[in-house]
């Protein structure tokens, strides 16, 4: 019986340290992924979106606080908010793609839909950066980050660019989707609205 | 649109947009509330409601 109780109590005080231990790591891995100008990004976010119908994008977020913009911290906080539709609303009823790509990326990413939807050949980098009034080097770095976002995959049988559309952004409402509104007022504020 | 003609009414406010058709780039501006320009000029703007 005492032998019973000991374990009873050895087996509470391991359950114990074992949430306290998955706790402790759920927080340390939020702020692993994020530098702290990258939370203040978040943070701006999610105190702008709902406001005026915002649905802001991480782009103008980071211009608005002055941190230096790069694919790779983009991409940081932008695969922050896709795993953590919790912060807000906004998340879950507009989706991450629209607050995570810039508006070249989401204009790139629709060249590619719409000629995959039409059933006609995929365009070439010159022809995307043609429609999308950006330079080469801007499409070449707009591909690779869909494809990190597992918006569009490498295909060599693709042709043109050498790129497929993942399936299910070919069935989002066609026509409506990789939208955006970008607003800009006299006094410098910039937002998105939906 | 909505915020053009009731909270920002008395603001210059410009929208970079695109069209839903294609991959071309829209840049409208308004001023207290007023459409002033729109780029490319074949950009169609629907105003009023019923």
């Amino acid at each position: 019986m005492q032998m019973m109780r000991v374990s009873r109590r050895v087996l509470l005080g391991s359950l114990c340290v074992i949430f306290l231990l998955a706790g402790g790591g759920k927080a340390s891995n939020r702020s692993e992924k994020l530098k702290p100008e990258e939370q203040k990004v978040v943070d701006y976010l999610v105190n702008d979106w709902g406001k005026d119908y915002s649905v802001t994008s991480v782009d103008i977020a980071m211009d608005a606080l002055k941190v230096k913009q790069s694919d790779e911290a983009r991409f940081r906080i932008g695969s922050y908010i896709k795993a953590h539709p919790e912060l807000h609303e906004v998340i879950r009823r507009w989706g991450w793609v629209t607050l995570v790509l810039t508006p070249d990326e989401k204009l790139i990413a629709r060249a590619l839909i719409n000629r995959e939807r039409d059933g006609k050949p995929s365009p070439g980098i010159a022809e995307i950066a043609d429609s999308v009034s950006i330079k080469e080097d801007q499409v070449r770095r707009g591909l690779a980050m869909l494809e990190r976002y597992e918006i569009l995959k490498k295909d060599k049988s693709a042709g043109g660019a050498g790129y497929k559309v993942v399936p299910r952004y070919i069935k989002w409402e066609p026509r409506l989707d990789f939208l955006f509104h970008k607003v800009t007022l006299a006094s410098g504020r910039q937002f998105n609205t939906n | 649109m909505l915020l053009v003609s009731s909270k920002f009414a008395d603001e210059k406010v410009m929208i970079d947009d695109s069209s839903p058709e294609s991959t071309a780039r829209i840049h409208v501006v308004f001023d207290k509330g007023e459409l002033v320009s729109a780029e490319p000029p074949s950009t169609v703007v629907f105003a009023g409601g019923g």
